[in-house]
């Protein structure tokens, strides 16, 4: 190795002092990532290392020292830089660590997660869908029940896992399954539900939600809420994780009545599903958004306030849309809203139950449902991050053709800490635009929640009543108010 | 509903889990699995099933009943197989043609054949090795294991280790400074290896045929409660060991140039070890559908890896030199790629797996003892089970990890440390440095795709 003529070298001597070797390779290794730095070598002046340090141009000339001396040597790129160089090194020949131990890890995967503590019974998956099979299908191995959060998860691994589940007897709830109350645990997107006689099997997280904060009102307690993914009464799904969910709600103790939300199945599975629950040995309401209401051989409703209602009366009680608070919510909103309804939803089958309410009463209308993968692309789920549905709601302000905007505020577990307050400042900005024009935006909703949840449902309830939206005890009865002043337009312009 | 009430493993984000009491959430740090390919992720958990895990426990149940035991020191030629006839060199790590070999070990290689006579000059041996009339295959292929370049010739004496009348072999450490492992073949050199066949190979066996064979595994264990690690630390086992033969040696002629070799090299009985566990790990191979990595190995330009269900497949990815610390005057920019079949000490689970066991050496990691500690507990996390034999007084004598699982090591992204030391890109410069390697991710995708080919086709 040749010295470079350009560079300068310099050296320190350290009278008997002493470090291990190791000690000394290490400190040269750190000065030599100096800038300016080409080459440290820290060595006891034995001479077999003296040696070293000539052969590959690292010794001084003038150099005096005995084989007990400890020897620094820099060669740099100038006389300043070595002389740094070697009062760092010499510095480091007496630093100190405080040698303060390290944390502990958390766990990676599920098996490491298995072995901390009591063994955990269900699986929360939540990671990217493109990984989500996998940890699904090691948590199943391992006999673990699972809530898979996840979306963008194939059909067809939907499939295989669910047999895998069912095989089992494990429960699979997913993928994109939004909310489960399980033994009166909390998952997901979940409200704070009192204990009690009813069961739900749900195809739909908000329509489950919706249900469950109906039946709190009505005084009715929750025992299961079972998610099973938006896909299970598919066709190509048939039904797997319902099947299961209802084997293990009818052996539930705790369990009286059991009602299943869904969107209407594939025909071919609406038919096994209606005699299984036919069969299932407890009182069942089928709410399935958008059929037809009957009574036999099983209880069918169309809507989530109908299905609410038909299985609090069940059990004796009455989900009371009481006429004083749609009075008063209509009262808060009557004038003006000339134009068509939009609907601007966080909860998918809410979004769903108003587009199914306002097309039985023959109005068309724009109902968007925000958290669809359309529109969630890249940012959180407006349940989240309700700011994401604040553009929408000030585009609407600006359309003159708007009269009516709905919408909904989902609170519990999981949502937003503070969703009323977003909103309500949305709902000012669209209605101080329509203003400005000449019009009137009239903004009408529902909470769906519980005096229990974390979010404070009487303070979220005046956040948004302060900023002038017409707050109806359903999401059901919004719809219908929609709808009647459309239809009341309609009239008013044909006796015109 | 939930037989033992709601007990939740969260896989991701914690919102999901805000209502559940947090002494009930076991929360993950999730990171994707199988170093970020979906598609090999899927491979591997179809794999970890029963079968496998049974495949496994019969495997490392097979390589920890070994008890090996240091039986004779004899010439390579008289018990290697494949040795006994014709013009044959052995090399570490995977198979490697002449031409692409690394500096060192085309170094070694010319050595040996100036050392077997076969060459007179380095000329000539380099063009009888491209020639291929001198025939080179791995160490592991002829049960047999080599530091750095591994290079064993028929005349060299080799350490003899025996298991229930199977055998292992590996050559016989030259010490540091310029030696064949490093790829010098000097006077200097070829003179020392003459003296170690004709002197102290005779002698360290008689010295065995008299006081009887020594058991390895003992040795290794005694060595570990001393702060080796079995691979970059081998000075408690070297002292053992020549305190072991010291009194057998000493009536024999040339006992002291003999105890001399023997005092002035630490790493002398590394090569016993890596004999010996390389007897233990050859129990495994071809136990089918085990994921337990057999072997690891690097010839300068790629790592090797062998693993049970697979047999004697190599799956082989390219090498690079290893990070740690550079004796004065030398750096990275001199090193050579990462070589030799030492990693077998990995493999069995001590020396990188050890650290634990050597908080002397941490430094080359630039570490302190916490993270030797800390190193031997992420070894933990891809490896099937404690070494029974090994326990680390560290670590409340729990036993180093030992086993390491392809699917474990794609679950959780963590790769084998192996210690190593680090040669001179060039032939015959001998030993810079020290440090640590991990194995490349790429040989373990590898095996798990080839062990899922294996099955399907079953």
């Amino acid at each position: 190795m040749n010295a470079p003529d350009n560079t300068a070298l310099g050296a320190r001597t350290m009278r008997r002092l002493y470090r291990d070797s190791v000690a000394l390779m290490a400190l040269a290794s750190t000065v030599e990532k100096r800038e300016g730095v080409l080459r440290v070598g820290a060595v006891m002046a034995t001479p077999a290392n003296l040696e070293i340090l000539d052969r590959s141009g690292m010794k001084p000339a003038d150099l005096v020292a005995a084989p007990d001396d400890l020897l620094l040597v820099v060669r740099a790129v100038d006389e300043a830089t070595v002389q740094e160089a070697l009062d760092a090194a010499e510095a480091g020949l007496t630093s100190t660590d405080s040698g303060a131990p390290r944390t502990e890890r958390a766990p990676q995967t599920v098996l490491e997660g298995l072995a901390v503590g009591d063994r955990p019974t269900v699986a929360a998956v939540s990671t990217p869908g493109t990984y989500a099979p996998i940890v699904v299908e090691q948590a199943l191995r391992e006999g673990l029940h699972v809530f898979c959060f996840s979306d963008n998860v194939g059909l067809d691994d939907e499939v295989r896992l669910k047999q895998m589940a069912v095989e089992r007897r494990l429960l699979l709830m997913g993928p994109d399954c939004g909310t489960a109350v399980i033994d009166r645990v909390p998952l997901g997107f979940a409200n704070v539900l009192a204990p009690g006689p009813v069961a739900i099997v749900a195809a739909s997280g908000t329509g489950a939600q919706e249900i469950a904060c109906l039946l709190d009102r009505a005084g009715v307690g929750v025992s299961q809420l079972v998610g099973v993914g938006g896909r299970d009464l598919s066709a190509a799904v048939g039904g797997l994780m319902t099947n299961l969910a209802l084997d293990l709600v009818a052996e539930d103790e705790t369990t009286e009545v059991v009602v299943v939300v869904s969107k209407p199945p594939a025909e071919e599975v609406a038919q096994q599903l209606l005699a299984r629950l036919a069969a299932l040995g407890k009182p069942v309401v089928a709410c399935l958004l958008g059929l037809e209401d009957t009574e036999a051989p099983v209880v069918v409703r169309g809507t989530l306030e109908g299905g609410a209602a038909a299985a609090a009366e069940m059990l004796g009680r009455s989900v009371e849309i009481d006429e004083a608070s749609v009075a008063a919510a209509r009262d808060a909103g009557t004038t003006g809203g000339l134009g068509s309804v939009v609907g601007l939803y966080t909860g998918g089958t809410l979004a769903a139950e108003a587009k199914i309410i306002l097309t039985r009463a023959g109005v068309a209308a724009e109902i968007l449902d925000l958290g669809d993968d359309q529109y969630t692309a890249g940012r959180p789920h407006p349940m989240i991050d309700p700011a994401a549905r604040t553009e929408h709601l000030v585009r609407a302000g600006a359309r003159p053709d708007v009269g009516v905007v709905l919408v909904d505020l989902v609170l519990g577990h999981g949502a937003s800490h503070d969703p009323g307050t977003p909103l309500a400042d949305a709902v000012r900005e669209a209605r101080a635009t329509a203003a400005a024009d000449g019009r009137e935006l009239l903004v009408l909703g529902s909470v769906c929640g519980t005096a229990a949840d974390p979010q404070g449902i009487d303070g979220q309830r005046r956040i948004l009543r302060d900023a002038g939206v017409g707050l109806f005890p359903s999401n059901a009865a919004a719809a219908r108010h929609a709808a009647a002043l459309v239809n009341d337009q309609r009239t008013a312009q044909e006796i015109a | 509903m939930i037989t033992g009430g709601v007990r939740v493993l969260n896989a991701g984000l914690p919102i999901i889990v805000e209502g559940v009491p947090s002494v009930d959430v076991v929360q993950l740090d999730w990171r994707p699995p199988a170093f970020g390919d979906p598609d090999l992720a899927r491979l591997a958990v179809t794999l970890d099933d029963d079968a496998t895990h049974a495949a496994n426990r019969i495997a490392l149940a097979a390589v920890h009943a070994a008890r090996p035991r240091l039986l004779a020191v004899r010439p390579a030629r008289e018990v290697v197989p494949g040795l006994a006839d014709g013009r044959i060199l052995l090399h570490a790590g995977p198979p490697i043609e002449a031409k692409r070999m690394c500096g060192p070990m085309r170094g070694a290689l010319v050595g040996a054949a100036l050392f077997e006579g076969w060459a007179q000059s380095p000329e000539e041996a380099e063009a009888l090795l491209d020639a291929g009339v001198i025939a080179v295959d791995p160490c592991h292929h002829h049960s047999a294991v080599g530091p750095m370049a591994g290079v064993l010739a028929p005349s060299m004496p080799v350490f003899v280790v025996e298991d229930e009348g199977r055998r292992a072999y590996a050559s016989l450490n030259e010490g540091l400074g310029r030696v064949l492992r490093f790829g010098a073949f000097d006077q200097e050199v070829l003179t020392r290896l003459g003296w170690m066949r004709d002197v102290l190979g005779p002698v360290l066996d008689g010295a065995l045929q008299a006081s009887g064979p020594v058991d390895v595994t003992s040795l290794v264990a005694q060595a570990l409660t001393m702060g080796d690690e079995g691979h970059n630390r081998n000075v408690a086992a070297t002292s053992l060991l020549a305190r072991r033969l010291a009194p057998a040696i000493a009536p024999l002629p040339h006992a002291l140039p003999v105890l001399e070799f023997l005092a002035s090299n630490d790493h002398f009985a590394l090569n016993v070890s890596m004999a010996a566990a390389k007897l233990a790990l050859d129990n495994a191979i071809g136990i089918e559908g085990s994921t337990l990595v057999t072997a690891m190995a690097r010839n300068g330009v790629e790592f090797g890896l062998r693993v049970a269900g697979t047999g004697e497949q190599w799956f082989t990815a390219p090498v690079g030199p290893a990070d740690g610390l550079f004796f004065p005057g030398y750096g990275i920019e001199d090193a050579n790629p990462d070589l030799g079949d030492s990693a077998i000490t990995e493999t069995l689970g001590i020396g990188g797996f050890a650290m634990a066991a050597a908080p002397a050496i941490t430094r080359f990691v630039g570490g302190t003892p916490d993270d030797a500690l800390e190193i031997t507990r992420s070894m933990r996390r891809i490896t099937l089970a404690p070494h029974p034999a090994y326990p680390l007084p560290p670590l409340n004598f729990s036993g180093a990890p030992s086993g390491i699982d392809v699917l474990k090591v794609l679950d959780t992204g963590v790769l084998p440390v192996i210690n190593t030391g680090i040669a001179h890109r060039q032939a015959g410069v001998g030993q810079i440095g020290a440090g640590i390697v991990t194995a490349p991710p790429e040989v373990f995708g590898q095996a798990v795709r080839a062990l899922h080919a294996r099955r399907s086709a079953r």
